[in-house]
């Protein structure tokens, strides 16, 4: 059979495909292997005419607990080990490491709520809450080549969002801020959705996430200013899913 | 120790105190086993009703749709389909396995196995069964309440499960459930303990216990330490739902009221642990199981009990990695991730210690035998796709997708599912006093091994491809369409495994009155269960055993003379036969 996992447009999606491709190899040999002595054991050694007893061991001497502890300790080594030690260096030095003083990061607030999520960018004051504001409902729109870094809220109960094309997904809860970020290297439109059960609506809960080329998404800023100042109501508490981007209140 | 002189207990002989409110271990086995084996029926006609919605979205289900959803007629509604894949996983491991593995097989074998008259607390024993029947009783009210049963998904996350989220009387019915559960369950826990501690036959050692014993034994500390860990946290949430607490719930602004993250570390700091609740019986059975048909004492029998050991030492510092996505601090997420890698060493060398077993045995493929085949088979693969999940970096992107869903069903239905077959093949005869069927037996084994697999591998694959987890139509994605035909075989495959089970039914039912009479050692092993006759009397042993041996004493040499290839735990052995090396105790 072959799986096809959904296109990977991202800057370091290809290290959770690495990620994933080592363990299928790895597990997948460890599994062979453990599989062939498994089936070579019921084979060869099932009862029959002149095979009526087993061999009376307990497996209890030096020599079998070394070649058992030997199996695991190669395994633990070769799997687990390479693979903390990988996870821990891409974690830190890429997925965890925010771009907090990257001016051309683009930093966008997340609201879920049941059932559809909101975006926020700061607009050109930089400040989040004011008129200028760039507020979009499911659909993210992103420049390509420049960070996105986003910070979720939920306003009722636990979402994910999830950029499966982006390999990654971040909870949204109620009472915390989340963050995560991400780099899109190629125009497009892709699916952003739900991962957490949230309700009844969980299914519906899903939107688009466009990619797009500096130009395409500068002119695509400007309409969507001009959209978000005339839609701007103060007295409509529009505003209530702002807040400031470094305190969090 | 106990060495009991004076009257044997008589059995009582009202139809109340010998078949309902009975104290009898082995009866209270057989109430758990039917209960738990009604309640799997249940949550598997449930599992077909989803895989139903999810292949044929929006569709009509034949034959019971207008039984079920009448009033949406005969379709699977959404809110239907969300209580559905909620009582499905509430039902399995709180009303299905948990009552079957613990408190059925528990409750049969361990007075048995240890050589013991009864349990070391009868009385508390029954009641442990009735706070279980009760438990059901409630659960089963929510089906009839306004606004429906529970919604909220087998783990009930905040504030999803709070009167934000799911304000119906059905939640609140399933928190004092789920509460009753595991009241049930620390009671059986406490009593297992004591029993085991207290009540082994003379000779019966601790490292002379079968597998199966030391399995039951160390779910029962695990029990009775982390399922206080979920009551707690049902009843922080049972205060939130009525009384206006904010345990569990927050405003949006950060630091006002309480924390909906509390409630998932005091759920995973059980949950976690509960999963290995659920297999370390298991383990212990085909630990057992694998040995008494390979013909061979079981391989590494220390390092085994050393590695269940240390299952049970990490079981509670691994639970992080089911909250890597909540934005864990770097420090939590690297730290959970490397203790459920390292957990992985003790399943390693379990694993490897089943395959040293079946090495050059002289194995016999009696259907007990094909169930534990089976499970080694579907817990190898179920256990090396936790490690993908116990990855933060793979965790991202697969946390909350049909590989997660897979991953487990691979442990926790499948690799149960065919020991908790293995063990009822095994000990029926005990339990009865009949056989069951081995041709139908066999069948009953290859339509349930092959789609068992292809359903739980389906959702392995589509989990890669990056579907998410309980979405009510998947179509509704433009990327998961072309999911549609693996999904639909997925479901086939279910339909197939779900009509498999009627082969089980029929032989269970008919071979308890037509089945072969069990002789009193059908396997030709020498655990203390087999050396009384099946069924075995009330008091169990007419006079308690003395135990000289380890449980599974195969292949000895000293056994020849005697024309077998078994020893007893309790046969003395009077001298060496000339000529033949005098029995080792251990090698």
């Amino acid at each position: 059979m072959h799986i096809v996992l959904p296109r990977d447009v991202s800057l370091d999606g290809h290290l959770v495909d690495g990620a994933i491709g080592y363990l299928t190899i790895a597990t997948g040999i460890a599994f062979v292997a453990a599989l062939g002595v498994f089936l070579a054991a019921l084979v060869l050694h099932r009862a029959r005419a002149g095979r009526t007893w087993g061999q009376h061991t307990h497996g209890n001497r030096a020599r079998d607990r070394a070649l058992t502890f030997a199996i695991a300790l190669i395994l633990f080594v070769a799997v687990d080990v390479t693979l903390a030690v990988r996870a821990t260096r891409e974690l830190e030095g890429r997925f965890w490491r925010y771009p907090d003083h990257d001016p051309a990061a683009l930093r966008v607030e997340v609201t879920a709520r049941q059932w559809a999520w909101s975006f926020r960018t700061a607009g050109p004051d930089g400040r989040f809450g004011t008129p200028d504001d760039v507020v979009t409902l499911n659909e993210l729109d992103v420049p390509v080549g420049r960070p996105v870094y986003l910070k979720l809220r939920s306003r009722d109960v636990v979402h994910s969002l999830y950029l499966p094309s982006y390999r990654f997904k971040i909870d949204a809860i109620p009472g915390s801020t989340t963050r995560a970020w991400f780099q899109a290297v190629e125009a497009g439109r892709t699916e952003v959705g739900c991962a957490q059960h949230c309700g009844v609506g969980h299914t519906r809960m899903r939107g688009w996430l466009v990619a797009r080329d500096q130009a395409d998404y500068q002119g695509w800023l400007a309409r969507a200013e001009t959209d978000s100042r005339l839609r701007f109501d103060p007295a409509a508490g529009s505003a209530a899913d702002a807040w400031d981007w470094e305190t969090g209140l | 120790m106990d060495t009991e002189t004076g009257p044997l207990p008589a059995a009582p002989t009202g139809f109340w105190r010998r078949y309902v409110f009975s104290t009898d271990h082995k009866v209270i086995g057989r109430q758990f086993l039917f209960l738990g084996l009604g309640f799997l029926a249940v949550g598997g006609i449930m599992a077909m009703l989803i895989r139903w919605q999810l292949a044929r979205p929006g569709d009509p289900v034949p034959v019971v749709g207008r039984l079920f959803f009448h009033s949406a007629g005969g379709v699977i509604s959404p809110p239907a389909y969300t209580a559905l894949f909620t009582m499905h996983g509430t039902i399995m491991i709180f009303f299905a396995v948990t009552p079957i593995l613990i408190g059925g097989f528990g409750n049969f074998l361990l007075p048995l196995l240890i050589g013991a008259r009864d349990m070391a607390f009868p009385r508390l024993n029954m009641a442990s069964y009735w706070t279980m029947a009760a438990a059901t009783g409630v659960l089963c009210a929510s089906f009839f309440v306004p606004l429906g049963p529970p919604q909220a998904g087998w783990t009930a996350y905040a504030t999803l499960s709070t009167a934000l989220g799911a304000p119906g009387v059905g939640q609140t019915l399933w928190v004092i459930a789920i509460y009753l559960n595991g009241a049930s369950s620390v009671m059986g826990a406490v009593n297992y303990i004591t029993t085991v501690l207290r009540l082994r036959a003379p000779g019966m050692t601790y490292l002379r216990l079968p597998l199966t014993v030391w399995g039951l034994f160390l779910t029962s500390i695990l029990n009775a330490l982390f399922v206080p860990v979920l009551g707690a946290a049902m009843v922080l949430l049972l205060f939130d739902r009525l009384f206006g607490t904010q345990f569990f719930t927050a405003g949006t602004t950060p630091g006002a009221g309480g924390d909906p993250i509390l409630y998932q570390h005091l759920f995973w700091l059980f949950g976690h642990p509960e999963v290995y609740i659920l297999i370390l019986p298991a383990w212990g059975i085909v630990g057992d199981l694998l040995s008494f048909f390979a013909r061979k004492p079981a391989f590494g029998y220390r390092v085994t009990v050393g590695a269940l050991v240390g299952v049970v030492v990490l079981s509670a510092v691994v639970y992080g990695h089911h909250m890597f996505t909540t934005g864990l601090s770097p420090l939590l997420g690297e730290s959970f991730m490397v203790l459920t890698m390292i957990i992985s060493v003790p399943t390693a060398l379990l694993v490897l210690n089943w395959l040293g077993t079946l090495w050059r045995g002289a194995i016999r493929f009696s259907v007990p035998m094909l169930f534990c085949l089976g499970m080694v088979f579907t817990f190898g693969v179920g256990g090396l796709t936790g490690l993908y999940l116990a990855d933060v970096v793979a965790d991202m992107y697969l946390h909350d997708t049909y590989f997660v869903v897979g991953h487990f069903h691979l442990i926790m239905a499948a690799a149960l599912l065919l020991s908790l077959f293995a063990a009822v093949y095994f000990w029926y005869p005990k339990m009865f006093g009949r056989m069951l069927g081995e041709r139908l037996g066999r069948w009953h084994f290859w339509l349930t091994f092959v789609p068992l697999n292809l359903v739980f591998m389906g959702q392995l694959v589509i989990g890669l491809e990056g579907m998410q987890r309980r979405l009510y139509d998947p179509s509704v994605y433009e990327a998961w369409r072309r999911l549609a035909p693996l999904n639909r075989s997925i479901s086939h495959a279910a339909y197939l495994l779900g009509a498999a089970q009627l082969l089980f039914v029929w032989n269970f039912f008919v071979s308890l009155r037509r089945g072969r009479t069990a002789p009193a050692n059908p396997w030709e092993v020498g655990t203390l269960e087999w050396s009384v006759p099946s069924p075995p009397p009330h008091h169990n042993f007419d006079t308690i055993p003395v135990v000289v041996r380890g449980p599974h004493e195969l292949a000895d040499p000293a056994a020849r003379p005697l024309g077998r290839d078994w020893l007893s735990q309790t046969e003395v052995l009077d001298e060496p036969a000339p000529g033949l090396p005098v029995p080792r105790g251990r090698s």
